[in-house]
Protein backbone atom coordinates (compact mmCIF):
# COMPACT_ATOMS: atom_id res chain seq x y z
CA UNK A 1 0.00 0.00 0.00
CA UNK A 2 1.11 3.50 -0.67
CA UNK A 3 2.74 5.60 2.00
CA UNK A 4 0.27 7.89 3.84
CA UNK A 5 1.71 11.07 2.34
CA UNK A 6 1.10 10.04 -1.25
CA UNK A 7 -2.04 11.11 -3.08
CA UNK A 8 -3.33 7.56 -2.78
CA UNK A 9 -3.84 8.25 0.91
CA UNK A 10 -7.13 10.06 0.39
CA UNK A 11 -8.87 7.56 -1.74
CA UNK A 12 -12.59 7.90 -1.38
CA UNK A 13 -13.93 11.20 -2.61
CA UNK A 14 -11.87 13.28 -5.03
CA UNK A 15 -10.48 16.39 -3.39
CA UNK A 16 -10.78 19.26 -5.93
CA UNK A 17 -7.09 19.99 -6.29
CA UNK A 18 -5.78 16.45 -6.57
CA UNK A 19 -3.68 16.26 -9.73
CA UNK A 20 -5.51 14.39 -12.46
CA UNK A 21 -3.49 11.89 -14.51
CA UNK A 22 -6.20 10.91 -16.96
CA UNK A 23 -9.37 12.76 -17.88
CA UNK A 24 -11.85 10.87 -20.00
CA UNK A 25 -14.71 12.96 -21.26
CA UNK A 26 -17.79 11.51 -22.95
CA UNK A 27 -15.74 8.89 -24.74
CA UNK A 28 -17.31 6.84 -27.52
CA UNK A 29 -15.43 4.16 -29.39
CA UNK A 30 -16.97 2.65 -32.46
CA UNK A 31 -14.91 -0.01 -34.12
CA UNK A 32 -15.01 -0.69 -37.77
CA UNK A 33 -14.23 -4.38 -37.65
CA UNK A 34 -12.96 -6.00 -40.80
CA UNK A 35 -13.13 -9.72 -41.36
CA UNK A 36 -15.21 -10.93 -38.45
CA UNK A 37 -15.91 -10.19 -34.84
CA UNK A 38 -13.43 -9.35 -32.15
CA UNK A 39 -14.05 -11.89 -29.45
CA UNK A 40 -14.00 -9.38 -26.61
CA UNK A 41 -16.38 -6.87 -28.11
CA UNK A 42 -19.08 -9.19 -29.38
CA UNK A 43 -22.30 -9.12 -27.44
CA UNK A 44 -23.25 -11.84 -25.04
CA UNK A 45 -25.43 -14.35 -26.85
CA UNK A 46 -23.92 -14.05 -30.30
CA UNK A 47 -26.36 -14.13 -33.17
CA UNK A 48 -25.73 -17.40 -34.94
CA UNK A 49 -27.94 -16.68 -37.91
CA UNK A 50 -26.20 -13.46 -38.70
CA UNK A 51 -22.80 -15.10 -38.98
CA UNK A 52 -24.11 -17.80 -41.30
CA UNK A 53 -25.54 -15.11 -43.53
CA UNK A 54 -22.27 -13.28 -43.42
CA UNK A 55 -20.39 -16.40 -44.45
CA UNK A 56 -22.76 -16.90 -47.35
CA UNK A 57 -22.15 -13.48 -48.79
CA UNK A 58 -18.56 -13.26 -47.53
CA UNK A 59 -17.33 -16.74 -48.52
CA UNK A 60 -15.26 -17.13 -45.37
CA UNK A 61 -12.05 -15.19 -45.23
CA UNK A 62 -11.51 -14.25 -48.84
CA UNK A 63 -13.86 -11.27 -48.70
CA UNK A 64 -13.68 -9.42 -45.44
CA UNK A 65 -16.92 -8.22 -43.91
CA UNK A 66 -17.13 -4.82 -42.32
CA UNK A 67 -19.25 -4.05 -39.31
CA UNK A 68 -19.37 -1.46 -36.59
CA UNK A 69 -19.16 -2.30 -32.92
CA UNK A 70 -20.07 0.38 -30.43
CA UNK A 71 -17.66 -0.81 -27.76
CA UNK A 72 -17.53 2.18 -25.41
CA UNK A 73 -20.54 4.43 -24.88
CA UNK A 74 -20.33 7.89 -23.33
CA UNK A 75 -17.77 7.05 -20.63
CA UNK A 76 -16.44 9.85 -18.43
CA UNK A 77 -14.15 9.71 -15.41
CA UNK A 78 -11.11 11.38 -13.92
CA UNK A 79 -8.21 9.36 -12.53
CA UNK A 80 -5.61 10.93 -10.27
CA UNK A 81 -1.92 10.57 -9.71
CA UNK A 82 -1.09 7.72 -7.37
CA UNK A 83 -4.42 6.05 -7.94
CA UNK A 84 -4.78 2.43 -8.93
CA UNK A 85 -7.95 1.89 -10.89
CA UNK A 86 -9.42 -1.52 -11.64
CA UNK A 87 -11.76 -1.99 -14.60
CA UNK A 88 -14.19 -4.86 -14.23
CA UNK A 89 -17.06 -6.23 -16.25
CA UNK A 90 -18.07 -9.26 -18.23
CA UNK A 91 -16.43 -10.33 -21.47
CA UNK A 92 -17.30 -7.88 -24.19
CA UNK A 93 -18.21 -5.05 -21.86
CA UNK A 94 -15.59 -2.75 -23.38
CA UNK A 95 -12.93 -2.93 -20.67
CA UNK A 96 -9.93 -3.53 -22.90
CA UNK A 97 -11.18 -1.09 -25.49
CA UNK A 98 -11.53 1.59 -22.84
CA UNK A 99 -8.02 0.86 -21.61
CA UNK A 100 -6.54 1.10 -25.09
CA UNK A 101 -8.38 4.33 -25.74
CA UNK A 102 -7.09 5.83 -22.49
CA UNK A 103 -3.60 4.73 -23.54
CA UNK A 104 -4.05 6.72 -26.74
CA UNK A 105 -3.75 3.60 -28.86
CA UNK A 106 -7.30 3.87 -30.19
CA UNK A 107 -8.59 7.18 -31.45
CA UNK A 108 -11.89 8.24 -29.87
CA UNK A 109 -14.90 8.29 -32.17
CA UNK A 110 -16.44 10.97 -29.95
CA UNK A 111 -15.29 12.66 -26.79
CA UNK A 112 -11.81 13.30 -25.60
CA UNK A 113 -9.02 11.75 -23.53
CA UNK A 114 -6.45 13.88 -21.73
CA UNK A 115 -3.43 12.12 -20.32
CA UNK A 116 -0.43 13.26 -18.28
CA UNK A 117 2.79 11.85 -19.65
CA UNK A 118 3.57 8.66 -21.52
CA UNK A 119 1.42 5.58 -21.12
CA UNK A 120 2.60 1.99 -21.34
CA UNK A 121 0.04 -0.70 -22.02
CA UNK A 122 0.76 -4.17 -20.84
CA UNK A 123 -1.57 -6.65 -22.42
CA UNK A 124 -1.63 -10.41 -22.85
CA UNK A 125 -1.64 -9.92 -26.58
CA UNK A 126 1.14 -7.39 -26.59
CA UNK A 127 3.68 -9.70 -28.12
CA UNK A 128 6.50 -7.44 -28.93
CA UNK A 129 8.32 -9.42 -31.64
CA UNK A 130 7.93 -13.10 -31.07
CA UNK A 131 10.58 -14.22 -33.56
CA UNK A 132 13.21 -12.35 -31.59
CA UNK A 133 14.97 -13.19 -28.37
CA UNK A 134 13.81 -11.76 -25.07
CA UNK A 135 17.03 -9.76 -25.00
CA UNK A 136 16.21 -7.93 -28.23
CA UNK A 137 12.65 -7.40 -27.08
CA UNK A 138 13.93 -5.74 -23.93
CA UNK A 139 15.90 -3.29 -26.06
CA UNK A 140 12.99 -2.68 -28.42
CA UNK A 141 10.43 -2.28 -25.64
CA UNK A 142 12.70 -0.17 -23.46
CA UNK A 143 13.53 2.22 -26.28
CA UNK A 144 9.91 2.42 -27.38
CA UNK A 145 9.13 3.49 -23.81
CA UNK A 146 11.58 6.34 -24.19
CA UNK A 147 14.70 4.95 -22.54
CA UNK A 148 18.00 5.41 -24.27
CA UNK A 149 20.00 2.38 -25.34
CA UNK A 150 22.47 3.05 -22.54
CA UNK A 151 19.67 3.17 -19.96
CA UNK A 152 18.27 -0.12 -21.21
CA UNK A 153 21.73 -1.66 -20.99
CA UNK A 154 22.07 -0.37 -17.44
CA UNK A 155 18.73 -1.85 -16.38
CA UNK A 156 19.03 -5.04 -18.41
CA UNK A 157 20.13 -7.27 -15.53
CA UNK A 158 17.44 -5.82 -13.31
CA UNK A 159 14.73 -6.45 -15.91
CA UNK A 160 15.84 -10.05 -16.42
CA UNK A 161 16.09 -10.63 -12.68
CA UNK A 162 12.63 -9.22 -12.07
CA UNK A 163 11.08 -11.31 -14.83
CA UNK A 164 12.75 -14.38 -13.35
CA UNK A 165 13.13 -16.05 -16.74
CA UNK A 166 16.90 -16.48 -16.46
CA UNK A 167 18.83 -17.63 -19.52
CA UNK A 168 15.62 -18.01 -21.50
CA UNK A 169 15.99 -14.31 -22.23
CA UNK A 170 18.38 -15.30 -25.04
CA UNK A 171 15.81 -17.57 -26.69
CA UNK A 172 13.15 -16.38 -29.16
CA UNK A 173 10.01 -15.18 -27.41
CA UNK A 174 7.97 -17.61 -29.51
CA UNK A 175 9.43 -20.43 -27.38
CA UNK A 176 8.22 -18.88 -24.11
CA UNK A 177 5.30 -20.15 -22.11
CA UNK A 178 2.52 -17.61 -21.73
CA UNK A 179 3.55 -17.05 -18.13
CA UNK A 180 7.17 -16.37 -19.04
CA UNK A 181 6.17 -13.97 -21.79
CA UNK A 182 3.80 -12.12 -19.48
CA UNK A 183 6.51 -11.79 -16.85
CA UNK A 184 9.01 -10.44 -19.32
CA UNK A 185 6.50 -7.95 -20.71
CA UNK A 186 5.66 -6.78 -17.24
CA UNK A 187 9.34 -6.36 -16.43
CA UNK A 188 9.91 -4.36 -19.63
CA UNK A 189 6.85 -2.15 -19.17
CA UNK A 190 7.78 -1.25 -15.64
CA UNK A 191 11.48 -0.71 -16.31
CA UNK A 192 10.90 2.89 -17.29
CA UNK A 193 8.35 3.79 -14.56
CA UNK A 194 5.72 4.94 -17.05
CA UNK A 195 3.53 7.89 -16.07
CA UNK A 196 0.49 5.75 -16.64
CA UNK A 197 0.76 1.97 -16.52
CA UNK A 198 -2.07 -0.02 -18.05
CA UNK A 199 -2.28 -3.71 -17.36
CA UNK A 200 -4.68 -5.81 -19.39
CA UNK A 201 -5.10 -9.27 -17.87
CA UNK A 202 -1.36 -9.60 -18.04
CA UNK A 203 -0.89 -10.66 -14.45
CA UNK A 204 -3.27 -13.57 -14.52
CA UNK A 205 -0.80 -15.86 -16.28
CA UNK A 206 1.98 -15.50 -13.73
CA UNK A 207 2.40 -17.82 -10.77
CA UNK A 208 1.62 -16.84 -7.17
CA UNK A 209 5.15 -15.73 -6.43
CA UNK A 210 5.26 -13.48 -9.49
CA UNK A 211 1.85 -12.02 -8.68
CA UNK A 212 3.18 -11.00 -5.29
CA UNK A 213 6.26 -9.35 -6.81
CA UNK A 214 4.23 -7.61 -9.50
CA UNK A 215 1.85 -6.33 -6.82
CA UNK A 216 4.81 -4.80 -5.02
CA UNK A 217 5.99 -3.27 -8.27
CA UNK A 218 2.57 -1.74 -8.92
CA UNK A 219 2.63 -0.18 -5.44
CA UNK A 220 6.12 1.14 -6.08
CA UNK A 221 4.97 2.73 -9.35
CA UNK A 222 2.02 4.36 -7.62
CA UNK A 223 4.29 5.73 -4.94
CA UNK A 224 6.18 7.51 -7.69
CA UNK A 225 2.88 9.30 -8.35
CA UNK A 226 2.10 7.35 -11.47
CA UNK A 227 -1.33 5.96 -12.15
CA UNK A 228 -2.14 2.32 -12.72
CA UNK A 229 -5.11 0.95 -14.65
CA UNK A 230 -5.82 -2.74 -14.37
CA UNK A 231 -8.26 -4.83 -16.37
CA UNK A 232 -8.85 -8.17 -14.75
CA UNK A 233 -11.38 -10.92 -14.39
CA UNK A 234 -9.79 -11.93 -11.13
CA UNK A 235 -11.59 -10.10 -8.35
CA UNK A 236 -8.84 -10.98 -5.90
CA UNK A 237 -6.23 -9.31 -8.12
CA UNK A 238 -8.39 -6.20 -8.28
CA UNK A 239 -8.85 -6.28 -4.49
CA UNK A 240 -5.12 -6.61 -3.91
CA UNK A 241 -4.01 -3.91 -6.30
CA UNK A 242 -6.75 -1.34 -6.77
CA UNK A 243 -8.28 1.30 -4.55
CA UNK A 244 -10.92 2.32 -7.07
CA UNK A 245 -12.99 0.33 -9.53
CA UNK A 246 -14.83 1.15 -12.74
CA UNK A 247 -17.58 -1.29 -13.68
CA UNK A 248 -18.25 -1.56 -17.40
CA UNK A 249 -21.39 -3.14 -18.79
CA UNK A 250 -22.23 -3.26 -22.51
CA UNK A 251 -19.95 -0.32 -23.12
CA UNK A 252 -21.45 1.86 -20.38
CA UNK A 253 -19.67 2.85 -17.22
CA UNK A 254 -22.30 1.85 -14.68
CA UNK A 255 -20.40 2.31 -11.44
CA UNK A 256 -17.27 4.11 -10.28
CA UNK A 257 -16.17 4.06 -6.67
CA UNK A 258 -14.11 2.39 -3.93
CA UNK A 259 -13.03 -1.17 -4.68
CA UNK A 260 -14.82 -3.02 -1.91
CA UNK A 261 -18.25 -1.47 -2.45
CA UNK A 262 -18.26 -1.97 -6.20
CA UNK A 263 -16.84 -5.49 -6.07
CA UNK A 264 -19.41 -6.55 -3.52
CA UNK A 265 -22.19 -5.36 -5.80
CA UNK A 266 -20.50 -6.97 -8.82
CA UNK A 267 -20.14 -10.30 -7.07
CA UNK A 268 -23.74 -10.13 -5.87
CA UNK A 269 -25.06 -9.59 -9.37
CA UNK A 270 -26.27 -12.78 -11.00
CA UNK A 271 -26.80 -12.31 -14.75
CA UNK A 272 -29.30 -15.21 -14.75
CA UNK A 273 -31.56 -13.51 -12.21
CA UNK A 274 -31.18 -10.06 -13.72
CA UNK A 275 -30.90 -10.74 -17.44
CA UNK A 276 -31.67 -7.11 -18.22
CA UNK A 277 -28.45 -6.01 -16.56
CA UNK A 278 -26.93 -5.18 -13.24
CA UNK A 279 -28.67 -2.98 -10.68
CA UNK A 280 -28.60 0.65 -11.53
CA UNK A 281 -29.32 0.29 -15.21
CA UNK A 282 -32.67 -0.63 -16.59
CA UNK B 1 -25.30 6.88 -14.85
CA UNK B 2 -26.73 7.21 -11.37
CA UNK B 3 -26.34 4.65 -8.63
CA UNK B 4 -28.76 1.81 -8.33
CA UNK B 5 -30.92 1.07 -5.36
CA UNK B 6 -28.93 -1.97 -4.20
CA UNK B 7 -26.08 -0.27 -2.42
CA UNK B 8 -23.94 0.75 -5.36
CA UNK B 9 -21.92 3.79 -4.33
CA UNK B 10 -22.69 7.07 -5.98
CA UNK B 11 -20.72 7.42 -9.20
CA UNK B 12 -19.05 10.83 -9.43
CA UNK B 13 -21.06 12.98 -11.85
CA UNK B 14 -19.51 13.27 -15.30
CA UNK B 15 -17.87 16.55 -16.10
CA UNK B 16 -19.19 18.36 -19.11
CA UNK B 17 -16.86 18.45 -22.11
CA UNK B 18 -15.98 22.09 -21.29
CA UNK B 19 -15.29 21.35 -17.62
CA UNK B 20 -13.09 18.40 -18.57
CA UNK B 21 -11.14 20.50 -21.04
CA UNK B 22 -10.72 23.26 -18.44
CA UNK B 23 -9.50 20.77 -15.82
CA UNK B 24 -7.06 19.29 -18.31
CA UNK B 25 -5.80 22.72 -19.21
CA UNK B 26 -5.34 23.72 -15.57
CA UNK B 27 -3.14 20.71 -14.95
CA UNK B 28 -1.40 20.76 -18.30
CA UNK B 29 -2.73 17.45 -19.61
CA UNK B 30 -2.49 17.17 -23.40
CA UNK B 31 -5.33 15.69 -25.41
CA UNK B 32 -4.61 12.33 -26.98
CA UNK B 33 -7.06 12.75 -29.79
CA UNK B 34 -5.00 14.45 -32.39
CA UNK B 35 -1.61 13.94 -33.90
CA UNK B 36 1.39 16.08 -33.00
CA UNK B 37 2.23 19.01 -35.28
CA UNK B 38 4.21 17.85 -38.30
CA UNK B 39 7.39 19.65 -37.22
CA UNK B 40 7.33 18.02 -33.78
CA UNK B 41 6.68 14.68 -35.43
CA UNK B 42 9.76 14.93 -37.63
CA UNK B 43 11.76 15.98 -34.58
CA UNK B 44 10.55 13.06 -32.49
CA UNK B 45 11.34 10.69 -35.35
CA UNK B 46 14.90 12.00 -35.39
CA UNK B 47 15.00 11.54 -31.62
CA UNK B 48 14.13 7.89 -32.13
CA UNK B 49 17.02 7.10 -34.50
CA UNK B 50 18.68 4.77 -32.03
CA UNK B 51 15.38 2.90 -31.60
CA UNK B 52 15.05 2.69 -35.40
CA UNK B 53 18.48 1.13 -35.59
CA UNK B 54 17.69 -1.37 -32.81
CA UNK B 55 14.52 -2.42 -34.61
CA UNK B 56 16.23 -2.69 -37.94
CA UNK B 57 19.10 -4.88 -36.77
CA UNK B 58 16.64 -7.04 -34.84
CA UNK B 59 14.57 -7.58 -37.98
CA UNK B 60 17.64 -8.49 -40.00
CA UNK B 61 18.66 -11.09 -37.43
CA UNK B 62 15.14 -12.52 -37.21
CA UNK B 63 14.92 -13.00 -40.96
CA UNK B 64 18.28 -14.62 -41.41
CA UNK B 65 17.70 -17.04 -38.58
CA UNK B 66 14.53 -18.51 -40.09
CA UNK B 67 16.25 -20.14 -43.09
CA UNK B 68 18.78 -22.92 -42.66
CA UNK B 69 21.12 -21.53 -45.28
CA UNK B 70 20.57 -18.03 -43.89
CA UNK B 71 22.88 -15.51 -45.51
CA UNK B 72 23.68 -17.85 -48.40
CA UNK B 73 20.24 -17.19 -49.89
CA UNK B 74 20.94 -13.48 -50.13
CA UNK B 75 23.66 -14.41 -52.66
CA UNK B 76 21.96 -17.40 -54.30
CA UNK B 77 18.64 -15.69 -54.87
CA UNK B 78 19.86 -12.85 -57.11
CA UNK B 79 22.07 -15.30 -59.05
CA UNK B 80 19.14 -17.63 -59.72
CA UNK B 81 16.92 -14.70 -60.65
CA UNK B 82 19.45 -13.24 -63.07
CA UNK B 83 19.87 -16.71 -64.59
CA UNK B 84 16.16 -17.23 -65.16
CA UNK B 85 15.66 -13.76 -66.62
CA UNK B 86 18.61 -14.36 -68.96
CA UNK B 87 17.05 -17.63 -70.08
CA UNK B 88 13.82 -15.85 -71.07
CA UNK B 89 14.88 -12.40 -72.23
CA UNK B 90 18.40 -13.21 -73.40
CA UNK B 91 17.78 -16.49 -75.20
CA UNK B 92 14.09 -17.34 -75.69
CA UNK B 93 12.47 -13.94 -76.41
CA UNK B 94 15.49 -11.67 -76.79
CA UNK B 95 15.00 -8.06 -75.68
CA UNK B 96 18.62 -7.16 -76.19
CA UNK B 97 18.09 -4.32 -78.65
CA UNK B 98 20.19 -1.25 -77.82
CA UNK B 99 22.48 -3.03 -75.36
CA UNK B 100 25.97 -4.42 -75.72
CA UNK B 101 26.64 -6.14 -72.40
CA UNK B 102 23.15 -7.58 -71.92
CA UNK B 103 24.01 -9.87 -69.01
CA UNK B 104 25.30 -6.98 -66.88
CA UNK B 105 22.48 -4.74 -68.13
CA UNK B 106 19.95 -7.38 -67.06
CA UNK B 107 21.69 -8.12 -63.75
CA UNK B 108 21.49 -4.46 -62.75
CA UNK B 109 17.80 -4.33 -63.67
CA UNK B 110 16.98 -7.49 -61.75
CA UNK B 111 18.89 -6.63 -58.58
CA UNK B 112 17.92 -2.96 -58.40
CA UNK B 113 14.27 -3.60 -59.17
CA UNK B 114 14.29 -6.53 -56.75
CA UNK B 115 15.45 -4.16 -54.04
CA UNK B 116 12.52 -1.85 -54.79
CA UNK B 117 10.02 -4.71 -54.97
CA UNK B 118 11.01 -6.30 -51.66
CA UNK B 119 11.25 -2.94 -49.88
CA UNK B 120 7.74 -1.99 -50.88
CA UNK B 121 6.26 -5.43 -50.29
CA UNK B 122 7.80 -5.72 -46.82
CA UNK B 123 7.55 -2.06 -45.95
CA UNK B 124 3.88 -1.79 -46.81
CA UNK B 125 3.20 -4.35 -44.06
CA UNK B 126 5.47 -2.72 -41.52
CA UNK B 127 2.53 -1.46 -39.46
CA UNK B 128 0.20 -4.43 -39.76
CA UNK B 129 2.99 -6.94 -39.12
CA UNK B 130 4.06 -5.15 -35.95
CA UNK B 131 0.58 -4.60 -34.64
CA UNK B 132 1.52 -5.99 -31.21
CA UNK B 133 4.17 -3.34 -30.80
CA UNK B 134 1.87 -0.61 -32.10
CA UNK B 135 -0.92 -1.58 -29.73
CA UNK B 136 1.32 -1.86 -26.69
CA UNK B 137 3.45 1.24 -26.85
CA UNK B 138 3.27 4.81 -28.03
CA UNK B 139 6.05 5.97 -30.29
CA UNK B 140 6.08 7.81 -33.62
CA UNK B 141 4.67 5.15 -35.92
CA UNK B 142 6.89 6.21 -38.81
CA UNK B 143 9.67 4.46 -36.90
CA UNK B 144 8.39 1.13 -38.27
CA UNK B 145 8.42 1.85 -42.04
CA UNK B 146 11.71 3.71 -41.73
CA UNK B 147 13.28 0.81 -39.84
CA UNK B 148 11.99 -1.59 -42.49
CA UNK B 149 13.59 0.51 -45.23
CA UNK B 150 16.91 0.34 -43.38
CA UNK B 151 16.54 -3.41 -42.97
CA UNK B 152 16.12 -3.70 -46.72
CA UNK B 153 19.34 -1.73 -47.30
CA UNK B 154 21.25 -4.24 -45.20
CA UNK B 155 19.53 -7.13 -46.97
CA UNK B 156 20.34 -5.88 -50.48
CA UNK B 157 24.07 -5.45 -49.89
CA UNK B 158 24.98 -9.09 -50.68
CA UNK B 159 22.98 -8.82 -53.91
CA UNK B 160 24.92 -5.66 -54.81
CA UNK B 161 28.13 -7.63 -54.24
CA UNK B 162 26.84 -10.33 -56.62
CA UNK B 163 26.02 -7.60 -59.11
CA UNK B 164 29.56 -6.21 -58.96
CA UNK B 165 30.96 -9.69 -59.63
CA UNK B 166 28.67 -10.09 -62.66
CA UNK B 167 29.69 -6.66 -63.96
CA UNK B 168 33.40 -7.42 -63.62
CA UNK B 169 33.14 -10.95 -65.04
CA UNK B 170 31.27 -9.69 -68.12
CA UNK B 171 34.22 -7.42 -68.90
CA UNK B 172 33.20 -3.93 -67.77
CA UNK B 173 36.26 -1.75 -67.16
CA UNK B 174 36.81 -0.19 -63.74
CA UNK B 175 35.99 3.53 -64.08
CA UNK B 176 35.63 6.51 -61.75
CA UNK B 177 31.90 6.34 -62.43
CA UNK B 178 31.73 3.40 -60.05
CA UNK B 179 32.19 5.90 -57.23
CA UNK B 180 28.72 7.24 -58.04
CA UNK B 181 27.12 3.91 -57.16
CA UNK B 182 26.69 4.72 -53.43
CA UNK B 183 25.11 8.04 -54.43
CA UNK B 184 22.64 6.30 -56.73
CA UNK B 185 21.79 3.72 -54.06
CA UNK B 186 21.34 6.41 -51.41
CA UNK B 187 18.94 8.32 -53.65
CA UNK B 188 17.08 5.13 -54.40
CA UNK B 189 16.79 4.31 -50.70
CA UNK B 190 15.36 7.75 -49.96
CA UNK B 191 12.82 7.30 -52.78
CA UNK B 192 11.91 3.90 -51.37
CA UNK B 193 11.54 5.29 -47.86
CA UNK B 194 8.91 7.68 -49.18
CA UNK B 195 7.07 4.97 -51.08
CA UNK B 196 7.15 2.62 -48.09
CA UNK B 197 5.60 5.31 -45.87
CA UNK B 198 2.83 5.84 -48.41
CA UNK B 199 2.23 2.11 -48.86
CA UNK B 200 2.22 1.46 -45.10
CA UNK B 201 -0.59 3.97 -44.57
CA UNK B 202 -2.59 2.61 -47.50
CA UNK B 203 -2.31 -0.96 -46.21
CA UNK B 204 -3.33 0.22 -42.75
CA UNK B 205 -6.43 1.87 -44.22
CA UNK B 206 -7.37 -1.31 -46.04
CA UNK B 207 -5.64 -4.66 -45.88
CA UNK B 208 -7.02 -5.32 -49.34
CA UNK B 209 -4.20 -3.17 -50.62
CA UNK B 210 -1.76 -6.00 -49.90
CA UNK B 211 -3.36 -7.82 -52.82
CA UNK B 212 -2.95 -4.90 -55.19
CA UNK B 213 0.69 -4.20 -54.37
CA UNK B 214 2.05 -7.36 -56.08
CA UNK B 215 0.02 -6.48 -59.18
CA UNK B 216 1.37 -2.93 -59.22
CA UNK B 217 4.90 -4.21 -58.76
CA UNK B 218 4.49 -6.68 -61.63
CA UNK B 219 3.30 -3.95 -63.98
CA UNK B 220 6.16 -1.72 -62.91
CA UNK B 221 8.63 -4.56 -63.44
CA UNK B 222 7.50 -4.76 -67.06
CA UNK B 223 7.52 -1.04 -67.81
CA UNK B 224 10.60 0.06 -65.89
CA UNK B 225 13.26 -1.27 -68.22
CA UNK B 226 14.36 -4.17 -66.05
CA UNK B 227 15.11 -6.43 -69.04
CA UNK B 228 14.99 -4.03 -71.98
CA UNK B 229 16.31 -0.62 -72.90
CA UNK B 230 13.55 1.97 -72.62
CA UNK B 231 15.38 4.27 -75.05
CA UNK B 232 15.59 1.56 -77.71
CA UNK B 233 12.04 0.26 -77.38
CA UNK B 234 10.12 3.49 -76.72
CA UNK B 235 11.52 5.10 -79.87
CA UNK B 236 8.47 4.17 -81.91
CA UNK B 237 6.15 6.11 -79.55
CA UNK B 238 5.86 9.82 -79.05
CA UNK B 239 9.10 10.99 -77.30
CA UNK B 240 7.04 12.06 -74.29
CA UNK B 241 6.16 8.38 -73.62
CA UNK B 242 9.83 7.45 -73.44
CA UNK B 243 10.56 10.41 -71.17
CA UNK B 244 7.76 9.51 -68.78
CA UNK B 245 8.80 5.86 -68.71
CA UNK B 246 12.38 6.90 -68.09
CA UNK B 247 11.81 9.48 -65.39
CA UNK B 248 9.33 7.58 -63.21
CA UNK B 249 10.84 6.67 -59.83
CA UNK B 250 11.07 2.94 -60.51
CA UNK B 251 12.92 3.18 -63.83
CA UNK B 252 15.20 6.03 -62.89
CA UNK B 253 17.26 4.27 -60.17
CA UNK B 254 17.92 1.39 -62.57
CA UNK B 255 19.10 3.81 -65.24
CA UNK B 256 21.35 5.65 -62.79
CA UNK B 257 23.02 2.46 -61.59
CA UNK B 258 23.59 1.41 -65.21
CA UNK B 259 25.27 4.74 -65.85
CA UNK B 260 27.57 4.06 -62.90
CA UNK B 261 28.58 0.56 -63.90
CA UNK B 262 28.19 0.13 -67.69
CA UNK B 263 30.47 1.71 -70.24
CA UNK B 264 27.65 1.64 -72.82
CA UNK B 265 25.44 3.92 -70.65
CA UNK B 266 26.79 7.47 -70.63
CA UNK B 267 26.11 9.63 -67.57
CA UNK B 268 23.06 11.83 -68.13
CA UNK B 269 23.20 14.51 -65.47
CA UNK B 270 19.65 15.60 -66.16
CA UNK B 271 18.52 12.17 -64.95
CA UNK B 272 20.66 12.49 -61.82
CA UNK B 273 19.00 15.81 -61.11
CA UNK B 274 15.60 14.17 -61.55
CA UNK B 275 16.67 11.38 -59.21
CA UNK B 276 17.70 13.93 -56.61
CA UNK B 277 14.32 15.59 -57.01
CA UNK B 278 12.48 12.34 -56.36
CA UNK B 279 14.81 11.60 -53.43
CA UNK B 280 13.80 14.87 -51.76
CA UNK B 281 10.14 15.09 -52.72
CA UNK B 282 9.04 11.49 -52.13
CA UNK B 283 10.36 11.05 -48.55
CA UNK B 284 8.99 14.45 -47.56
CA UNK B 285 5.60 13.75 -49.10
CA UNK B 286 5.62 10.17 -47.76
CA UNK B 287 6.29 11.29 -44.21
CA UNK B 288 3.59 13.93 -44.40
CA UNK B 289 1.15 11.44 -45.92
CA UNK B 290 1.96 8.86 -43.25
CA UNK B 291 1.69 11.41 -40.44
CA UNK B 292 -1.87 12.33 -41.47
CA UNK B 293 -3.07 9.00 -40.04
CA UNK B 294 -0.72 8.91 -37.04
CA UNK B 295 -3.57 8.50 -34.56
CA UNK B 296 -5.15 5.66 -36.52
CA UNK B 297 -2.40 3.05 -36.65
CA UNK B 298 -3.06 0.03 -34.52
CA UNK B 299 -6.81 0.19 -34.84
CA UNK B 300 -8.56 -3.14 -34.71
Amino acid sequence: MAAPDTPAGGRTSPVPERRPAAIVSHLDIIYRVVGGKRSNTSAIGDDEGESIFRNLIGRGKTVATVQSVHAVKDVSFVAYHGESVGIIGRNGSGKSTLLRAVAGLLPPTNGEVFLAGTPALLGVNAVLMSALSGERNIYIGGQALGLTKAQVKERFEEIVAFSGIGDAVYRPMSTYSSGMAARLRFAISTAAVPDVLMIDEALSTGDAEFRKRSGEKVDEIREKASTVFLVSHSNSTVRDLCDRVLWMHHGHLIADGPTEAILTAYEGWDPKKHPAGPPGIG
Amino acid sequence: MTAGPEGLPQTPPALSAEEAAALAKRHGLPSLGGRPPFGDYVGSLWGQRSFIWTLSTAQTVARNSSDRLGMLWTVLNPLLLIGSYYLVFGLLVPTTKGTTNFIAFLAIGVVIFGYMASSITRGSKSIVNNIGLVRALRFPRAVLPVAETLTQVVTVLPAIAVLMVVVIVTGEPVRWHWLLLPVALAMQTAILGGMVLIAARLVNISRDMTNLIPVAIRVLRYVSGVFFSIEAYAARFDPIVGDVLMIQPFALPIALVRQCLLEEAPIQWIQWAAGLGWAVVLPAFGLWFFWRDEAKYGRA
